[in-house]
């Protein structure tokens, strides 16, 4: 095995070589978020289903119309925007990291780890926000579970018209799934936002120590680059399945 | 580049081989923070924010406003059209999947095919639960039996 320099366009599966020219830990990295991709659809799609089989649906528009620090103002989806543009920015915070350290820039890897992490505290906290709102309005886990409760109860999440129509077995019924996979699947999505803040941290406090300056070359934050990249692409998933469609 | 016979390198070599071979297009290129190449790169990245914000608005706007006036199945189609377009996006640019080698695009992209039948096969699911639920009045609708 020669350094030859013909080495740029060799044949794939020639031998010795890779053929995906990509470093272990990358591969694995694209594999293991290959695998979650599918537990995430798998949440998505089951919703999907309860949602295609029930009569009646809670409304996003009036689910999601509240804003912080705005009282009773009706505004729907714009709390969901700003959490989806902030997600996206960290996206591109993390993405203009990477570059940095393609090209062993240092000091631009630490700002834009920087700003990556912060945007990353800043979705948690609309979403800790967002949580503790629907909670406040009666929703949880298991709730609206008993039929017999009036139908006042369920005026934050419906039309005005659907709401006179629904029986209130399928109110009941509908809102309790709705919520159960609403929390299940933001609180799966919010774990991997929290492990990918300290995962973040971590290649952050690595940075600033010199050890991918001592190893030659930032492969690392390519590699949790790649997990951040897929949190906010489950997100765009989640945002279209739960506040647009 | 040459292995050095220093016992560290060589350790790590037993384990993870020579990874500096097996990095990607990208990450094969050292090049300047204020080269050309990088300006250009980093110039792509912002406008493939801006791709991805103008998308988001115009859901939004969708969401909003349109699904007043626009028949439910062309509205939330457009939903999902958009939705695969900024995947395609972040897919591509931000994880760099534009760059990596034939090969290695075909071996993450192929089982995403997966996914045609997985939604096929549960909307029809939730299909024929409809129908059942709706031609089984007992089942559901309590009123019924009240």
């Amino acid at each position: 095995m020669s350094h030859s320099t013909t080495a740029t366009t060799p044949k794939a599966f020639g031998g010795g070589r890779s053929p995906f020219n990509v470093s272990y830990g990358k591969i694995m990295m694209w594999f293991f978020l290959l695998s979650d991709a599918f537990t995430f659809s798998a949440f998505l799609i089951s919703y999907g289903t309860t949602r295609f089989f029930s009569a009646v649906w809670p409304d996003p528009n009036h689910v999601f119309h509240s804003f912080p620090f705005m009282g009773e103002a009706n505004l729907p989806l714009m709390f969901v925007s700003l959490m989806t543009f902030i997600l996206i920015l960290s996206s591109v915070t993390m993405v203009l990291a990477v570059h940095s350290g393609h090209c062993n820039d240092k000091q631009g890897v630490i700002k834009w780890l920087l700003w990556t992490i912060i945007g990353g505290i800043a979705f948690l906290s609309c979403q800790a926000w967002e949580w503790t709102h629907l909670n406040h309005l009666g929703a949880w886990w298991g709730s609206f579970q008993d039929v017999s409760s009036p139908k006042e109860l369920y005026e934050h999440f419906f039309k005005a018209d659907a709401l006179a129509a629904a029986s209130p077995e399928q109110l009941s019924q509908s809102t309790n799934n709705f919520f159960n996979f609403f929390f299940t699947i933001t609180g799966f999505h919010g774990a991997h936002v929290t492990s990918g803040v300290i995962f973040n941290i971590m290649i952050l406090i690595n940075t600033v120590n010199g050890t991918y300056e001592k190893r030659g070359q930032y492969e690392m934050i390519e590699k949790v680059g790649l997990y951040w990249h897929f949190v906010d692409l489950v997100w765009v998933f989640v945002f279209t399945c739960f506040y647009l469609l | 580049m040459s292995h050095g016979s220093h016992s560290q390198e060589s350790e790590q070599h037993l384990y993870e081989g020579d990874q500096s071979k097996l990095y990607s297009g990208v990450l094969a290129h050292h090049h300047d923070v204020n080269s050309s190449e990088s300006k250009a790169q980093v110039a792509k990245i912002w406008k493939v924010t801006g791709i991805l914000a103008l998308i988001t608005i115009v859901e939004v706007i969708g969401g909003l406003y349109l699904y007043q006036y626009v028949p439910k199945w062309v509205i939330n189609g457009a939903f999902l059209i958009l939705t695969l377009y900024k995947s395609y996006f972040i897919v591509k640019v931000f994880m760099h999947l534009g760059d990596e080698v034939k090969w290695f695009r075909f071996c993450v992209l192929i089982p995403l095919l997966l996914f045609i039948w997985f939604i096929i096969a549960f909307l029809y699911d939730g299909g024929a639960w409809l129908e059942f639920n709706q031609n089984n009045p007992a089942r559901f609708d309590y009123h019924q039996t009240k």
